[in-house]
């Protein structure tokens, strides 16, 4: 990268290759990043109008909801103990039972323990679909469907945290170095005996990892799955948003906040010790 | 080597540490406590089957495919919120995240910024949107600067580790050169780590375009609005649309975002290959 | 003491499958997809109890040639036959069996690194395990047996229980023989054993294959790219050039000119291994 001072050496002006064209392309990229751009903030083409004098408008009264969220209202605490609990033993439902589904699921969707192409190609197309739709349109249809409660929530989990943690565990054990498979098809082993007994504990690390990460990112979801009726503590949100009830929404966002950073300090600890 | 004996020599005695058994009674208790816990009646996961196809049925076998140009008209809507989210967060990320990289920034500037993108990280995207709804109302704006604001917990992050994780030998070679923290960042750093950080870039807008169709379910508009309007009516035959149009879109845009980082990221390699031969 | 482990066996001393088993080459040609001729017409016959050297330069087919022995490469025309199994006909079960019955042991070594050193020479009883056992992780008192005899007449009895990940690159190549020796196998495969280690590490391992040879009487093969190990340790040398048979004859005879005939170049310092 950085060239050596020449000139004291060579006297004459040293051959220089030609320089490559690197500004077409990056005038190119420059161009499709701007094009996007306005077009998505055009509103007469369906984008997004970006309204800055509403801000300036509504400030007042926006102001005066955010001074209401700075000084939270304890009192409404007892009522959330039973919604939080709720909140976090989803959370934990959840991924145990996902947890449990993503052991094969990963082992079926990477290529060095399951060499079916076909069979392969087909759980990752599944797998790609789940992780398509969002998780609360999951919840949302759910409800729909079983009604309201936690059934609809813990589903929405279990769906989400397939979709991530399959994905992420079998993609470790795509980039692993799997010499180990070699040895097990010399000695006569079936794909699974090489899986259970050599690729199992190989992948142990990234799948508890991975579950771990899956548990933190399902208490931030449930703690929003009861904005649509699927549980948790969202509910005590939706409520408190439709009474302006601002100072007592701060509240509750402020124990998330706690729960969600507490959670994630321990899953810290806990994937640190397993390495 | 020695002789073999006949019989099966005797193994060491295998370990059993106490600690991880300690850890697995107490993981396995805090499952089932919270299986216990649920109020749900599991008997009900029986009839999840039938209630899956009965509703499936409703939902694909006669889509009603009429609805298919506000389907999309909504969800360029939705990808217009990811987008200009992603472009606002990232650059947010971008100068936030590189002075809370060790080796960039001071401590006391580290510290507080590292806290708040953590607070930042904790607050669901939708919590964000309502807390700024208060000022902005309920308009696409508002989805698009939750996305922004909401991107920046985990996308500056992602920023620091990445500066941190950077090989550290061109920065050195710049230091010793002569070169001050604006050198090293923009001749050092930005070099090594632009890849990573644009590919990184395109994830978060990948991220978005889920997060934009849940933001539509508080109503900011979108995809995710109409979705909970029809669900709501429980036109099922409308709903099914509004799925196969989120999933193909999702997926195509997760396809052509993949494409473009991966391309990116060899990119990146290739060019590392020619700088050290 | 473990009960379970200090079972006398009825067979007694580690019995092989049937007795040493001759290994036949007939007219083997191996094309690879991308059109590599990896070997070209090989014949060759190599007695029971024959203790056998291959030596050839790096991409001379040595590697491919021994990969034909137990069928995790298939000929493109030709018949390989190991004792009564004809491997280049068997698919499936059968080839899973014939593979149980022949050992091999990979420069890398091929352990499961995260896995113990008990799993991974529990992996070598493939082939005499039904699945759901292994599935189930229930290993027979037998299978324990066998593997804790294996790893002892390697010495790596009290690493049982160790991470294989954890071990050095000598004790690995060791738990890989164990592994292979578990199988009871009727022939041994060697590719390149000793590239990984250093000189000292080097003689050992091939000591401990010698003595294979001669205690058990077992069938081996080893490839080797350094000519001092194949004399030392083998009594007949085969060499291995662009995939043609260019040498075979008794090990210790082969001459410099031999060597040349093999390598395509004069003998070097670094063909030379360091005692």
């Amino acid at each position: 990268m950085t060239q050596a001072p020449a000139s004291s050496v060579a006297k004459a002006a040293p051959q220089v290759p030609p320089k490559p064209r690197t500004w077409p392309r990056t005038l190119g990229i420059v161009a499709v990043l701007a094009v996007l751009t306005a077009l998505t903030a055009t509103p007469a083409l369906g984008g997004v109008e970006i309204d800055l004098g509403a801000i300036a408008k509504n400030w007042t009264n926006g102001a005066d909801r955010i001074g209401k969220m700075l000084t939270p209202d304890l009192s409404v605490l007892p009522r959330t103990w039973q919604p939080l609990l709720e909140t976090l033993q989803m959370a934990v439902v959840g991924a145990a039972i996902s947890a449990a589904l993503a052991i094969p699921l990963s082992l079926w969707a990477a290529r060095p323990t399951n060499p079916n192409a076909p069979f392969r190609a087909a759980v990752r197309f599944v797998l790609n679909v789940i992780r398509a739709v969002p998780d609360l349109v999951y919840a949302t249809i759910l409800v729909a469907m079983v009604g309201v409660g936690a059934l609809p929530g813990v589903i929405t989990l279990v769906l989400f945290d397939i979709g991530i943690v399959v994905k992420l565990v079998s993609e470790a054990i795509d980039s692993a170095d799997a010499a180990y498979m070699e040895a097990g098809r010399a000695a006569g082993g079936t794909q699974s005996q090489i899986n259970r007994l050599t690729a199992l504990p190989q992948t142990w690390p990234a799948y508890v990892s991975q579950v771990m990460y899956s548990l933190e990112l399902n208490v931030r979801i449930s703690a929003i799955l009861g904005l649509v009726g699927a549980g948790g503590i969202g509910r005590l949100i939706d409520e408190m948003r439709g009474f302006y009830r601002y100072d007592a929404l701060s509240t509750i966002v402020l124990e998330i906040l706690i729960v969600v950073v507490l959670i994630e300090l321990a899953s810290n600890v806990l994937r640190k010790r397993l390495r | 080597m020695t002789a073999l004996a006949v019989r099966a020599p005797a193994a060491p005695p295998k370990p059993r540490r106490l600690a991880v058994k300690v850890a697995s009674w107490t993981v396995a208790a805090v499952v089932l406590g919270a299986f216990a816990g649920l109020d749900i009646d599991w008997e009900e996961l029986r009839e999840l089957p039938g209630d899956l196809v009965h509703y499936g049925t409703l939902m694909f076998s006669d889509p009603d495919w009429s609805m298919l140009p506000e389907a999309l008209l909504q969800t360029w809507r939705s990808v217009s919120m990811a987008w200009l989210g992603a472009l606002l967060g990232v650059v947010l990320s971008t100068l936030l995240g590189i002075p809370a990289a060790e080796g960039v920034g001071p401590l006391w500037l580290r510290l507080p910024l590292r806290g708040l993108f953590a607070v930042i990280r904790a607050v669901p995207e939708v919590v964000i949107a309502i807390i700024i709804l208060t000022v902005t109302g309920l308009t696409p704006f508002t989805g698009a600067l939750a996305l922004a604001i909401g991107g920046i917990g985990t996308h500056a992050k992602w920023t620091y580790e990445t500066i941190e994780s950077a090989p550290g030998g061109v920065v050195e070679a710049v230091r010793a050169s002569g070169g001050g923290l604006s050198e090293t960042v923009r001749w050092g750093l930005w070099p090594v780590v632009s890849p990573e950080l644009a590919s990184l870039a395109l994830y978060r807008f990948e991220i978005n375009v889920r997060t934009s169709a849940i933001l539509g379910l508080i109503g900011v508009g979108g995809i995710g609005d109409m979705l909970t309007t029809y669900t709501q009516h429980r036109q099922w035959d409308t709903v099914g649309v509004l799925i196969i149009v989120v999933i193909v879109v999702t997926m195509s845009i997760d396809a052509i975002s993949g494409a473009i980082r991966r391309r990116i990221m060899e990119g990146a390699k290739a060019r590392g290959v020619e700088r050290s031969s | 003491m473990n009960d379970l482990t200090t079972r006398p066996e009825a067979e007694g001393d580690m019995p092989s499958a049937s007795g040493p088993w001759p290994v036949e080459l007939d007219d083997v040609t191996v094309r690879y997809p991308n059109g590599v001729v990896a070997l070209k017409n090989v014949s060759l016959t190599v007695g029971a109890g024959e203790m056998v050297a291959v030596v050839g330069l790096s991409g001379s087919g040595k590697s491919t040639m021994i990969r034909t022995i137990n069928g995790l490469v298939a000929p493109t025309s030709g018949s390989v036959r190991v004792g009564p199994h004809a491997v280049s006909e068997l698919r499936g079960r059968a080839l899973r069996h014939a593979r149980g019955d022949i050992g091999m042991i990979f420069q890398g070594f091929n352990l499961a690194d995260r896995a113990s050193v008990f799993h991974n020479a529990l992996v070598g009883r493939f082939s005499h395990m039904p699945t759901w056992r292994t599935t189930l992780g229930l290993a027979t008192e037998a299978d324990r047996a066998m593997v804790m005899r294996s790893l002892d007449s390697v010495g790596m009895l009290e690493k049982v229980w160790h991470r294989a990940g954890a071990l050095s690159g000598g004790q690995k190549q060791r738990v890989a023989i164990a592994r292979a020796l578990s199988q009871e196998p009727a022939v041994m495969l060697a590719d390149e054993p000793v590239a990984s280690l250093d000189p000292p590490t080097a003689h050992s391992v091939m000591a401990d294959l010698a003595a294979i040879n001669a205690s058990r009487g077992l069938t081996v093969l080893v490839n080797l790219h350094l000519m001092d190990l194949a004399r030392q340790y083998t009594t007949r040398m085969i060499g291995l050039r662009a995939g043609e048979v260019v040498y075979d004859g008794p090990a210790a005879s082969a001459t410099d000119a031999d060597f040349e005939a093999i390598y395509g170049r004069p003998v070097q310092a670094r063909d030379r291994l360091g005692e």
